[in-house]
């Protein structure tokens, strides 16, 4: 296919006045996904496509040719010079990404071929066959894909990069309670996947359930945030540290950079490097992705900020796209932290989160897959799921103490091409987290 | 195409393989977005292929996509297909099957007033241009952006039963928003709302009076700034068309969607409080309340002649004065549950697996206009344009904020509201409503970003609705 990128690159360079940015990328994706405990469907899919964006002056115009063709080519490059002179200006677009810099080069492991279908049924069968016995059936997914992009502009910029990451998402679900526990690995290195510890990880949470179900009132709780929690709201966050978010008035941080914003304790940072995550060569605009502070000791450090709103806002440019967030861990033994509360809640996971005013940072949200009440230091009950409304910014105020261990938790970025990004963070231990109602459904 | 696709049927009628179908789809997209009155994006994707064959082998549905629709990749798919269902029929203790469904064959070419890939470019940019200008940053007004989405998808299906089906639609979503700020605070206020797609073109942007809204939505943006929030624990709601069809969207389609009952979605989407043994019996809402799923409706953006594994479109009952009758169903799930198939399958490109999704989902009308409703209610809120929608995972307790409330006093609009947020459980609240505005006031509020299944897609699909009040709703979360 790099015929056609570099086709379309020579037709580029016959019009000295043109700028542009190509992106010639490819995306496989092998996808088991399960439901009670056997295959709900298999799926293979695939797609390669050329997308460029051409820039003649302060007007521009883009166009994405899926299997793409020299004659494909042909027409949508003709389609482009003869409608761009008519285009309206972008006054704010000063220049494209001028970063030569090259990531090191490493070894990618196609996970879809290293990674075979009997083997994941053999793992699903062997997990299935453990929840079994405890009456609880399983539900997820277990995916590899396999995709990268080489990318060209007109500033010299031409690199490459692959990914192949893995997502084994488990709900184990009690077969008459509906009571649910979820574990998941991700990542970009099967070696990593130790069968037995995931295993002995999911029958540690299916012990939990052998509690009662019941309600609690709305209130305020102190709470234990799983990783997976304080990981999806340091996403969530994130949102307001893009530099779009701060041009278009509606980021919390705006005016706060170098303000103490959060407890000291409160370390945030975007980091591509860890092994142990889903790790990036390059961010917006194939921009090197290097590891960047954001919240440091409870100061808001930097923006996540492109070529554009460099120009735009005159903030420092990175190309950071917040894919690698880790939160840093504290001292605490999660034990003790459990042992520390009085009456509380242990929440495992969260659904549906949706901002209400994304500059207060005020969401709504509930919790899923394992709400557990927590007495006297002890996982006493199992509790329907929760409605919260809250501020993340109130909740990372709240923050008492954090776990002395980051774990790495997958989430899938489900509304492109399917894709997987990985977070790493410990548990967290909150007080007056704002529980508003009852779903009185498991 | 035709014979492209009805060869590749033919190599897949096999002994081994008890059911198979496929997708052909080729779409043109253009979008176009303007920031504080500049172009931001204008972007195109013509003529974008997709295929996706899928098998039933050993009681297990294998499925393989791509963009590519060479021989060479024909063959590979097939083959990957094939391996998919049996080596996934290796995980499974209930072997998938549904009865046969005769032959039928369908062809529907939609073309809108104005298409949008072949009107003039000039004309185009020149309207929402001025649009762009009209709403830009003034006074206590941040940021405006407006928007359009314009879509051309021709599909072709076929099966190993012989049903084949040829359709050409239309789809256009277009919207423009603002954003207030003053004293660390913002508010916002888009036109025409959340579900502002229709099956049409260009001229959607005149049907929903773009031109005539931009002064009201500043004006709004502006006086949200300085309005009282709800200050009441619980009140009447009267919800306005285009919130409602979200309301409905998630508290009653996605929750009748019976992939749900089996657990087929508790990885990504989540489960259903429905239960098989409450059809027929559970009041879900108030007698009043009709819903139906039409697929039959060349109006909504869920109209097909046949669904995506074969079944001809249907207009189903799903909930008949205010009782559960009926669900959205798969040719297999229909099976399980003693139903025929409802016509809900659905991928959104071809190289999507399908799965059961809302068509046009719709309330039925009942009796009288929005000022009759508004003169008939002592006191309460009208709520409308989405601002923040969340629901769990059981589709059983939902919370909503709307960018604007109106408030109502003796039959009157009385003030404005900021962010009025309510909250319920899902039948209690259906069962709650007392009124819904009659046939003067229904429409097709509609959708390009319905998400469900993994690897994801996102559906077009319609609600048609008009407004409808619900009595003594909690209203008391406050920010």
């Amino acid at each position: 296919m790099n015929e056609t990128l570099e086709y379309l690159k020579a037709a580029l360079d016959k019009h000295p006045g043109l700028k542009y940015e190509l992106e010639l990328s490819f995306w496989q994706t092998d996808f088991l996904r399960f439901y009670q405990s056997q295959t709900n469907y298999n799926i293979s899919k695939d797609m390669h496509a050329l997308n460029a964006t051409i820039y003649k002056g302060k007007r521009s115009y883009s166009f994405d040719i899926d299997a793409p063709s020299i004659d494909k080519v042909d027409k949508a490059l003709q389609d482009a010079l003869q409608i761009i002179d008519s285009l309206p200006e972008d006054p704010d677009f000063v220049d494209l990404e001028t970063d030569l810099s090259m990531a090191e080069a490493r070894q990618i492991t196609n996970n879809i071929e290293a990674i075979p279908l009997n083997q994941k049924t053999e793992i699903l069968t062997s997990l299935a066959q453990s929840a079994s016995e405890h009456d609880f059936e399983l539900y997820g997914t277990f995916i590899c894909n396999y995709s990268g992009y080489r990318m060209i502009n007109s500033n010299k910029i031409d690199k490459s990069t692959a990914q192949s990451p893995i997502y084994l998402e488990v709900k184990a679900v009690h077969n008459s309670s509906q009571v649910t526990v979820l574990e998941t690995f991700g990542g970009d290195n099967f070696k990593l996947f130790d069968l037995e510890a995931f295993r002995s990880r999911l029958l540690t949470k299916i012990a939990y359930t052998n509690n009662p179900v019941i309600d609690v009132e709305p209130g305020e709780y102190e709470v234990i945030l799983a990783p997976r929690c304080v990981a999806e709201f340091s996403q969530y966050l994130a949102y307001a540290m893009h530099a779009r978010s701060l041009d278009q008035h509606s980021s919390y941080f705006e005016g706060k950079i170098d303000r103490k914003v959060f407890p000291e304790w409160i370390n945030i940072s975007d980091d591509p490097t860890d092994p142990e995550m889903i790790r990036k060569d390059y961010g917006s605009n194939a921009h090197i992705y290097r590891p960047l502070k954001l919240i440091e000791h409870g100061y808001f450090r930097n923006f996540l900020c492109n070529q554009y709103y460099h120009h735009k806002l005159g903030l420092p440019k990175n190309g950071n796209t917040a894919s690698c967030l880790k939160i840093a861990p504290g001292n605490s033994k999660l034990d003790d932290m459990i042992s520390r509360v009085k009456k509380g809640l242990y929440i495992s996971s969260l659904h549906y989160m949706n901002m209400i005013n994304a500059k207060q940072t005020s969401l709504t949200g509930l919790t899923r897959d394992g709400t557990f009440l927590i007495e006297d230091g002890k996982i006493s009950a199992v509790v329907n799921n929760l409605r919260f409304t809250e501020k993340i910014s109130r909740i990372l105020e709240n923050v008492i103490e954090l776990e002395d261990t980051a774990y790495t938790i997958p989430f899938s970025d489900n509304y492109a091409n399917f894709d997987v990004d990985t977070v790493k963070a410990p548990h967290a231990r909150v007080r007056n987290f704002n529980i508003t109602s009852s779903t009185k459904t498991i | 195409m035709e014979q492209k696709i009805k060869s590749i049927i033919a190599r897949l009628d096999s002994s081994e393989i008890a059911f198979a179908d496929v997708r052909i789809t080729n779409t043109d997209y253009e979008a176009i977005g303007f920031e504080n009155g500049s172009l931001k994006h204008y972007g195109n994707s013509a003529g974008s292929p997709a295929i996706g064959i899928r098998v039933l082998i050993n009681g297990c549905f294998g499925f393989a996509g791509s963009k590519d629709l060479s021989e060479a990749s024909v063959a590979r798919l097939i083959t990957k297909a094939k391996n998919n269902a049996i080596h996934g029929a290796l995980f499974q203790k209930e072997k998938l099957s549904f009865p046969p469904l005769p032959a039928s064959i369908c062809e529907y070419i939609h073309q809108p007033q104005i298409d949008p890939f072949t009107m003039s470019k000039a004309d185009k940019m020149d309207y929402l241009n001025k649009l762009a200008n009209a709403i830009k940053p003034a006074g206590k007004i941040v940021h405006s952006y407006v928007m359009a989405e314009f879509e051309r998808q021709e599909k072709y299906y076929a099966n190993t039963e012989g049903s084949y089906s040829h359709t050409v639609v239309y789809n256009t979503l277009p919207v423009m928003g603002v954003i207030s700020a003053d004293s660390g605070q913002i508010q916002s206020r888009t036109w025409p709302g959340h579900m502002s797609a229709a099956r049409a073109g260009f001229e959607l942007f005149y049907q929903h009076q773009f031109g005539e809204n931009t002064q009201r939505i500043i004006q709004e943006a502006t006086d949200l700034l300085d309005a009282p929030e709800i200050d009441e624990d619980r009140a009447d709601i009267i919800i306005g068309g285009g919130h409602l069809a979200l309301q409905l969207h998630e508290s009653v389609g996605h929750a009748t969607e019976a992939d749900r009952i089996f657990g087929q979605e508790i990885s990504y989407a989540g489960k259903t409080f429905v239960k098989p043994d409450m059809l027929g019996r559970f009041h879900y809402g108030s007698e009043i309340l009709n819903i139906y799923s039409d697929s039959t409706d060349p109006r909504g953006m869920g109209y097909h002649p046949m669904d995506d594994e074969g079944v001809p479109g249907r207009k189903v009952d799903i909930i008949k004065n205010g009782i559960l009758v009926d669900q959205q169903t798969s040719r297999h799930i229909a099976h399980k549950l003693g139903l025929q198939p409802s016509s809900n399958m659905k991928a959104a490109f071809a190289d999507d697996f399908p799965l059961v999704r809302m068509t046009n989902l719709c309330i039925a009308p009942g009796k009288g206009s929005l000022d009759e409703l508004i003169r008939n209610t002592e006191h309460g809120y009208y709520l409308d344009f989405t601002k923040t929608w969340s629901i769990d995972d059981n589709r059983n307790n939902f919370q909503f904020t709307t960018e604007i409330g109106y408030r109502i006093d003796n039959g009157k609009i009385t003030g404005l509201v900021k962010e009025p947020t309510y909250y319920g459980i899902t039948p209690e609240f259906w069962n709650a409503c007392d009124a819904i505005c009659g046939e003067e006031e229904w429409a097709y509020h509609s959708t390009f970003h319905c998400g469900k299944g993994e690897p994801g897609q996102i559906m077009r699909l319609s609600h048609g609705v008009a407004p409808a009040r619900f009595k003594n709703i909690n209203v008391s979360v406050k920010l």
